[in-house]
């Protein structure tokens, strides 16, 4: 049980582990690119090889203990996370208008958070199955797991994550049996509570960024300028992109958000359409392979386990994505493997261990 | 551990397995209008982009909103933004450094090297960056520079707002200073809309006002070429200006308070000390000086460490505005609130008469009254007007400390006037549960001889014993001193415009007050009074002197004034309101080591009280001016 076992040993899932390693070594690649300025390897580089190193260990660890005995620090887990959000309520400086960071700005709660709620959301469906959740009114318990940590990080004015949590939370929908005319009363719900937040939710900064995308001419300074650089960052990249720290736009910092948020950006600048659906391709193949792994779970709590990892790596990835192609408003959510960030990568190499944790386990019994 | 409802086999929940295809096909979905969006950006539009990355980027530049405008309650600017031309060097584009930098050295002032140092010898993308040589031109050195300009490659002028104190010492402490906003304070919430870098108010009104006056920052986005150089302008968004700050101040009362500390004797420095006028009823700071002061227009540009470190380090802290937070003990201004205390309770007979031998015992202890052969029979007026030290000792005693501290902050001493500017601070006032608390001892009865006479422990600023005074003048209604009239935005819409407020009243009857005043007109308008160099022609002015110890009487006794150090001299107070019968307009004014507070200290009110009176009688209809310029040949 604890320990390795020999079969899972056999079962040890090298496809995963190829898609998982390539990926990184994409994002660490573009990243020293990103932040290249004179010296061999910048200080930004130098802290993110470290968190890599951290977030190695930490998958190692999450893929080691069987997941079954995860299920009973399911609740645990998520009372710390909810802890940890209200104590960052409660003492955590205000930094950048939102206040998100614990312990001197190196963890960050609501990333914490992510891992929790699949925990006990995987937990709830496995005593529950989503399958025979047939009323909206089965969906009140999720709902308020779920409500928990996305109220917090409401809280620290955090929308971007906030938004984040809710649709990973969101993603178990997927699974549930309830009849499409349900869902229109949802559907009036949400605009609702959409309705409501703009009013008195978001900041007059969030609200221009939002209009932004539907007429970019406005707030041409702001979250504007940042799309407009971006598109002709990708634009420019051609076919098969300018070249490594060959990117002009780059390289002369047109974006000033290139290594976190707009890392993708630097990405297609430099490596081209080829290189950026190769990226976008080989993220995609790791969310199906990921799925698969979800299909072949032998009992539900793996399954849901991994489908909750798979929505850990698609929300982000798919909000990032469209906000640097101009498709989404400009909100603060990273590339997992790609943006600079040590509380983000430890988190997404946490959730990746636990996925080949439920591969590896697959015929164990 | 392991089973229970573990399922085996490979399936799972059957509904669970049938869902994820769903999944699978919505991520596709997605990731499908991405691939679609990558080629409509990289291989349909890539030339139309690449084109502007290559030649053409778009760089936005932000424009600083010009700073508003600090008026004197008339209208009359005393701080505005104008355009100030500086010179910049692009080192890349200086093709013949042995040139350039020699002409352009001496084309302000400067030596070679100091430019070369200046300039440094930047790598990288760093040479297309400018480099600030000079900050605020003179006409005439910018008309030399731009008369050069054409043999001077790489050298070009710009433009900036500056901001400008147009009466430089004039006022400084309440104008205060700009600068870059610090990083403590970009992290509080009430910068959470600045940027590193922005150059926000500091102290007084710019720190109190910043938010009318600070104005909303434009940009403009320009296109530049891979070397970051700019070769043209897209589109521009103005920056919209500051609002205008009205003050209370009235500039020609201030200019008449800033003057009364000029040095008697040209070529020495000013007198070091304060004044604050005041309307009794309104509250309105119509003048407010503290001296030493500084200009306020070293900090336009960036102040320099080396002005900074004098300012700082100064001994006598020019920062500082005495004003508000200089705390002196009140002296004998303290005596007028000891007779309005001994009123109310009922401990004075106003004509009854005290005897003042030129000392007072208790326990076996002298202390002296000011004239040392003592002033004889006194009733309360006379003990006022000649300020005699014994009849407030008697008096004191009888009260005791705590009743006068009861009364004393009746009066507003020993807490905040509640004016909104920084750093004011409460002063003192001494109670024996106080002096339990802070020494753990006992109060000793000696202390209170003291006190009754506003020396020992009473701390007091001088805009205290203005808005003391205003209540004693008003019949006893404690304000708010105002310095913010009105606050425009820059289309000339009103914004702010505080109302005049009471704090409180004071707690003494009117009637007694009146007795007050008209002791207080005593003291200067009849002949035997200490304050009566602070007349002021065709008014009747009502005050008190003072003097407040620096030292102990023992190391100055017998000292002729010239004779005592600089340093050990007492401070000088005057307080005056007028016209004594329908006041308007309190002074209180002190000169630090100015010695006695009728010579030093009576001068600087009267001056401050003179101007306002010219310039009412000015402004008022000549009918008022016969009425109440009626001359009482008796007083």
């Amino acid at each position: 049980m604890l320990g390795i076992d020999r079969r899972s040993v056999q079962n040890f899932d090298w496809t995963l582990l190829f898609l998982i390693g390539l990926l990184t070594l994409a994002g660490m690649v573009n990243l020293a690119s990103a932040t290249a300025g004179g010296e061999v390897m910048s200080s930004e580089f130098r802290r993110q090889l470290f968190s890599l190193g951290l977030g190695a260990s930490v998958a190692i660890a999450f893929a080691t203990i069987d997941y079954r005995h995860f299920e009973r620090l399911a609740l645990p887990a998520f009372a710390v996370a909810a802890g940890a959000l209200v104590l960052t309520l409660v003492i955590a400086e205000v930094t950048r208008g939102s206040q998100s960071w614990l312990f001197g700005g190196r963890v960050q709660p609501s990333e914490l958070a992510k891992v929790a709620l699949v925990l006990a959301l995987a937990r709830y469906f496995q005593r529950y199955p989503p399958g025979q959740t047939t009323r909206l009114r089965d969906l009140l318990w999720p709902a308020a797991i779920i409500a928990v940590p996305v109220g917090l990080i409401v809280a620290q004015r955090d929308m971007g994550v906030a938004l984040l949590t809710l649709l990973i939370g969101s993603t178990y929908l997927f699974l549930v049996k309830i009849p499409w005319r349900a869902w229109l009363g949802v559907g009036a719900l949400a605009i609702a509570a959409l309705a409501a937040l703009w009013s008195f939710g978001l900041a007059d900064y969030q609200k221009e960024r939002i209009l932004g995308v539907v007429d970019p001419g406005r707030d041409r300074l702001g979250s504007g300028y940042q799309v407009s650089q971006s598109r002709i960052a990708i634009g420019s990249g051609g076919l098969f992109g300018a070249g490594y720290q060959e990117g002009t736009q780059t390289q002369l910092r047109f974006l000033p958000t290139q290594h976190t948020d707009f890392a993708f950006s630097v990405l297609a600048e430099e490596w081209g359409f080829l290189g950026s659906c190769l990226t976008l391709g080989l993220y995609l193949s790791l969310l199906i392979w990921g799925l698969v792994v979800a299909r072949n779970s032998k009992d539900d709590f793996g399954s849901l386990l991994a489908i909750g990892v798979v929505g850990c790596l698609f929300w982000p990835a798919a909000l990032n994505v469209a906000m640097v192609l101009g498709l989404a408003p400009v909100i603060g959510v990273p590339l997992p493997l790609f943006s600079y960030g040590g509380s983000a990568l430890v988190v997404t190499f946490a959730l990746l261990g636990l996925l080949m944790n439920v591969s590896m386990r697959r015929y164990v019994f | 551990m392991i089973g229970g409802d573990g399922r085996l086999g490979s399936g799972g929940d059957v509904e669970i397995g049938r869902r994820i295809p769903l999944i699978a096909t919505f991520m596709i979905l997605v990731f499908g209008v991405f691939f679609a969006r990558l080629f409509q950006l990289q291989v349909i539009q890539t030339d139309d982009l690449r084109l502007r990355s290559e030649r053409n980027s778009v760089r936005t530049l932000r424009l600083e909103a010009p700073r508003g405008d600090i008026l004197d309650r008339d209208g009359r600017v005393l701080a505005t933004t104008r355009p100030a031309f500086g010179v910049q060097v692009i080192p890349h584009d200086v093709h013949e450094p042995d040139v350039v930098y020699p002409v352009i050295a001496r084309l302000l002032d400067r030596t070679e090297s100091e430019v070369r140092d200046v300039v440094g010898q930047p790598r990288g993308r760093k040479r297309f960056q400018p480099v600030r040589l000079a900050g605020d031109l003179s006409y005439d050195e910018l008309a030399r520079v731009e008369s050069h300009l054409y043999a001077l490659s790489g050298v070009v002028t710009d433009l900036r707002p500056r901001r400008d104190y147009v009466g430089q010492h004039l006022a400084a402490h309440l104008m205060g200073y700009i600068g870059e906003i610090q990083g403590s304070q970009l992290a509080t919430r009430d910068f959470a809309d600045y940027r590193q870098g922005e150059v926000i108010g500091q102290s007084g009104v710019e720190r109190t006002q910043q938010a009318a006056l600070r104005g909303r920052a434009g940009g403009r986005n320009q296109i530049v070429d891979v070397a970051g150089r700019v070769v043209g302008i897209i589109d521009e968004i103005e920056p919209v200006p500051g609002g205008s700050v009205q003050l209370t101040l009235d500039l020609d009362l201030q200019q008449a308070a800033e003057a009364a500390f000029l040095p008697d004797v040209l070529g020495e420095p000013d007198k070091i000390g304060a004044v604050v006028a005041m309307d009794v009823h309104s509250g309105d700071v119509l003048a407010m000086v503290s001296k030493p002061s500084f200009d306020p227009n070293a900090f336009a540009g960036g102040i320099d460490a080396e002005s900074w470190k004098h300012l700082t380090t100064d001994r006598w802290k020019p920062l500082q505005n005495r004003a508000i937070s200089g705390q002196y003990p009140p002296g004998s201004t303290y005596k007028a609130f000891v007779v309005a205390a001994g009123l109310e309770e009922g401990l004075i007979e106003p004509k009854r008469k005290v005897f003042c031998p030129g000392s007072f015992r208790m326990h076996g202890r002298t202390y002296r009254c000011w004239k040392r052969a003592g002033h004889g029979w006194v009733d309360m007026r006379d003990a006022l007007a000649k300020s005699c030290d014994v009849y407030f000792y008697n008096l004191g005693v009888e009260l005791g400390v705590d009743r006068l501290a009861f009364f004393a902050r009746g009066f507003n001493l020993g807490r905040k006037t509640g004016m909104r500017l920084p750093q004011e601070m409460p002063g003192l006032v001494p109670t024996s549960a106080w002096k339990e608390r802070r020494f753990k001892e006992r109060w000793v009865p000696g202390e209170t001889v003291s006190t009754s006479i506003g020396q020992g422990f009473n701390l007091t600023t001088p805009l205290q014993v203005a808005v003391s005074y205003a209540a004693i003048a008003n019949g006893g209604k404690l304000v708010r001193p105002r310095l913010i009239l009105r606050v425009a935005d820059s289309d000339g819409r009103l914004v702010d415009g505080p109302s005049p407020e009471a704090t409180g009243t004071v707690p003494v009857a009117p009637e007694y007050l009146a007795l007050v005043r008209d002791a207080l007109t005593a003291v200067v308008e009849e002949p035997g009074g200490t304050g009566g160099r602070a007349r002021v022609a065709g008014v009747k002015v009502a005050g008190k002197t003072g003097t407040s110890q620096v030292v102990g009487l023992k190391h100055t006794e017998g000292l002729e004034e010239d004779e005592i150090a600089f340093e050990l001299r007492d401070h000088a107070w005057f307080v005056g309101f007028a016209p004594a019968d329908a006041p308007e307009i309190v002074v209180s004014a002190i000169v630090e080591h100015g010695g006695s507070g009728g010579t030093a200290a009576g001068p600087v009110v009267q001056k401050v009280l003179a101007r306002y009176f010219e310039k009412r009688a000015v402004q008022q209809v000549p009918a008022e001016v016969a009425w109440f310029e009626v001359p009482h040949a008796g007083h």
